[in-house]
């Protein structure tokens, strides 16, 4: 029993740090993205010529900042294996992203449908590809009934058509026209 | 001078100058309230309408634009926790925190009092001590200008949330993203991969609508389905207790009037704007707290010092404009050219030649901050009619307005494809702990910073002209001042901390 409880509360204990030390690995993911990237860029901004009228040239701003970024991952990224090899094991690195992901499928779904939206903005116009958007985002978000199809409907109308007029007529904004379909 | 006063007064309060500005003030509130539309895109769509009307009355309505549009950025700032605004970053740390624990009406209401207190003290300056301002602004140089950024930069170091480093890389890729475009004096593409999408650059509104409001919206869908008890993002009864908030914005005295004149000084430098003003008072409001544990959390001093001091800078931006003809910022520059489409030309003599206008200007100020007051305190209720809207149609919805907001500043579909990916990167970095303001703030003032070092340079190759000219050296120890404090708060909180933790840990 005693046991039991021991090795219980070792768990409790064990669990945040596995999930802080899983944390600080994304984290040094992260670092490791933007310091590499950031080496990349300040060597592209160092093969930009040098201007004959000033002591700094184009690329003399940008290196600047990207060295200063590299030099911050590399320092964060030292300090993330550091808390990493401090909080223990780093297991169940697979379940925890599945997770993650899990927790935020409509988040993520919310997107994939932004991005086919605005590919499909071009070719739809504004009106079309607003009124498809709005209506499935909205059914994706608050379920499929026979209510919610009717107030997403309407919505989506009022704020395609109804929102394309309102920047045409009072704003003078124009919004985009589709090839495939003008409004 | 009290006739030319009289005068202008007599111009501003005819009824249909009135009426316009009343229109206007409803209309800057209403535009700044959409995530993505600035104070500028409002003004310039009103610019065509003001074309038909005499000057005064053309600049009073675009100054009521103005100064609603000050304000509307706070309502999706603290409803929605996206800065409707540039101007409104540091809003969004207290008001949003604010109306999400329950108090929605009261962070509106002392946003809209701080607002209408930073624009009646912005405009009093403006009145009294225009001149010897406007002549502080126009003796920095580059140097000064550099120093004056470098000093804004280490702000950075106070808004870094829970981690400092992290807060430092965000700052320094929000500069590093400034960087990709033309170069800013010689106009040669850097960073563009020949791409025609990076070829003009990343505009900031774009950088700013991405990783704040399409990180935000994602956010708000996250788990959905577990976190039905939030509900709506906007609770369903909200209690503004409008002159019950008066007296408590009048309560903090020193944090009112310190945030409308770091307004005032900000908006009276070319080129710094709201968006640098919020942040300062935000930060200096924190710094002089005697508890900044609770800034972040729904502090009214946070609502108000933002507030107030990105509304104060609709004064202090007119006080180069008026005196010497330099815009304090793009919305001033607007206004300049309205003047100039009238054959006025606006710079010292403009007091001399035009005094009615110039003073007119002075009461519209006032009159526009009042009628800001009004229409907030009236119909607050009516703009929150999307209280009664569920998630499911608010999130998408609002993301159409950003994509709107995004597409109307250059008419470009390209800067749609930025703006997803901006999106997806906010909303990564967001997961990631990393705090976003000081990557916006890096994109705001990358730009100026280079922009004045390399012309420093160019009149001068002496680096230690920056610590010799006395403005540059005062600026560049305050920057050094700051960064200290700030990194003495960090280590002082930490050994707070430590003490509760040990003892956690020893139970």
């Amino acid at each position: 029993m005693t046991n039991g409880a021991e090795k219980s509360a070792a768990a409790g204990a064990s669990a945040p740090a596995a999930s802080r030390a899983r944390t600080e690995f994304a984290r040094l993911v992260s670092y490791i993205v933007f310091g590499t990237g950031s080496v990349y860029l300040s060597l592209r901004a160092g093969e930009l010529p040098t201007s004959r009228w000033e002591p700094l040239g184009a690329g003399s701003f940008p290196q600047l900042v990207f060295g200063v970024l590299a030099g911050l991952c590399l320092i964060a990224a030292i300090r993330a294996i550091i808390d990493i090899r401090k909080a223990g094991q780093l297991d169940a690195l697979g379940e925890a992203l599945c997770s993650w992901v899990k927790v935020r499928r409509i988040s993520f779904a919310l997107f994939g449908l932004l991005v086919v939206y605005l590919g499909a903005l071009p070719f739809a116009g504004f009106s079309l590809a607003t009124f498809v958007f709005l209506l499935i985002s909205q059914l994706m978000i608050a379920g499929i009934s026979k209510k919610t199809v009717i107030q997403s409907v309407i919505a989506a109308l009022i704020f395609s058509v109804g929102l394309n007029l309102l920047f045409a007529e009072v704003f003078n904004v124009f919004l985009p026209r589709g090839m495939l379909f003008a409004g | 001078m009290l006739d030319a006063f009289l005068a202008g007064a007599h111009q501003v309060f005819a009824f249909d100058t009135l009426i316009y500005m009343l229109i206007g003030s409803v209309a800057g509130i209403v535009a700044a309230a959409i995530p993505g539309f600035t104070v500028t895109m409002a003004i310039i769509l009103t610019l065509p309408l003001t074309f038909t009307m005499e000057p005064l009355q053309g600049v009073s309505v675009m100054l009521s634009v103005y100064v609603g549009g000050y304000t509307g950025g706070l309502i999706s700032a603290a409803l929605l926790g996206i800065p409707g605004t540039p101007s409104s970053v540091a809003t969004t740390f207290d008001a949003f925190p604010m109306a999400r624990g329950g108090e929605p009406g009261r962070a509106l209401s002392l946003g809209v009092w701080a607002s209408f207190f930073g624009t009646v003290i912005s405009t009093i300056i403006l009145i009294v001590a225009a001149p010897p301002l406007a002549l502080i602004a126009v003796k920095l140089g580059p140097w000064e200008y550099f120093s004056l950024i470098v000093f804004a930069l280490t702000i950075v170091a106070s808004l870094v949330g829970n981690s400092l480093m992290r807060g430092l890389i965000a700052g320094v890729i929000g500069l590093g993203l400034a960087t990709i475009g033309p170069d800013p004096m010689m106009g040669r593409p850097r960073l563009t991969f020949e791409s025609d999408i990076l070829m003009p650059g990343l505009p900031f509104l774009i950088v700013l609508i991405g990783i704040f409001a399409i990180s935000q919206l994602m956010g708000e869908v996250e788990d959905h389905g577990k976190n039905d008890n939030k509900g709506a993002l906007i609770p369903d009864v909200i209690e503004f207790k409008t002159w019950a908030v008066m007296r408590e914005v009048l309560m903090h005295p020193v944090n009112l009037v310190r945030s409308s004149l770091i307004g005032v000084f900000i908006g009276a430098l070319p080129g710094a704007g709201g968006s640098i003003a919020n942040l300062l008072a935000y930060d200096q409001a924190k710094r002089s707290s005697k508890t900044p544990e609770e800034f972040g959390k729904g502090t009214p001093n946070g609502v108000i010092a933002s507030e107030a001091g990105n509304s104060a800078t609709a004064g202090g931006g007119l006080i180069p404009m008026i005196a010497l003809g330099i815009p304090g910022s793009a919305v001033d520059a607007i206004l300049m050219a309205a003047l100039m489409v009238h054959g006025i030309s606006v710079g010292p003599r403009l007091i001399m030649d035009h005094a009615d206008l110039a003073y007119g200007m002075f009461v519209a100020m006032v009159v526009a901050s009042l009628m800001m007051l009004v229409v907030c305190v009236l119909s607050m209720r009516l703009f929150l009619r999307v209280t009664d809207i569920p998630k499911q149609f608010i999130v998408p919805t609002v993301m159409i307005c950003c994509v709107i907001g995004a597409f109307a500043l250059n008419n470009r579909v390209t800067d749609l494809y930025l703006l997803g990916a901006i999106g997806l990167v906010g909303y990564g970095l967001k997961s990631l702990d990393y705090p976003l303001a000081p990557l916006v703030l890096g994109v705001i003032l990358g730009p100026i910073a280079e922009t004045n070092l390399r012309r420093a340079l160019m009149s001068d190759g002496d680096w230690t002209v920056f610590f010799t000219r006395p403005i540059s050296a005062v600026l560049l120890a305050a920057a050094v001042l700051s960064v200290i404090f700030s990194v003495r708060s960090v280590l002082k909180m930490r050994r707070k901390d430590r003490p509760a933790t040990d003892e956690q840990d020893g139970d």
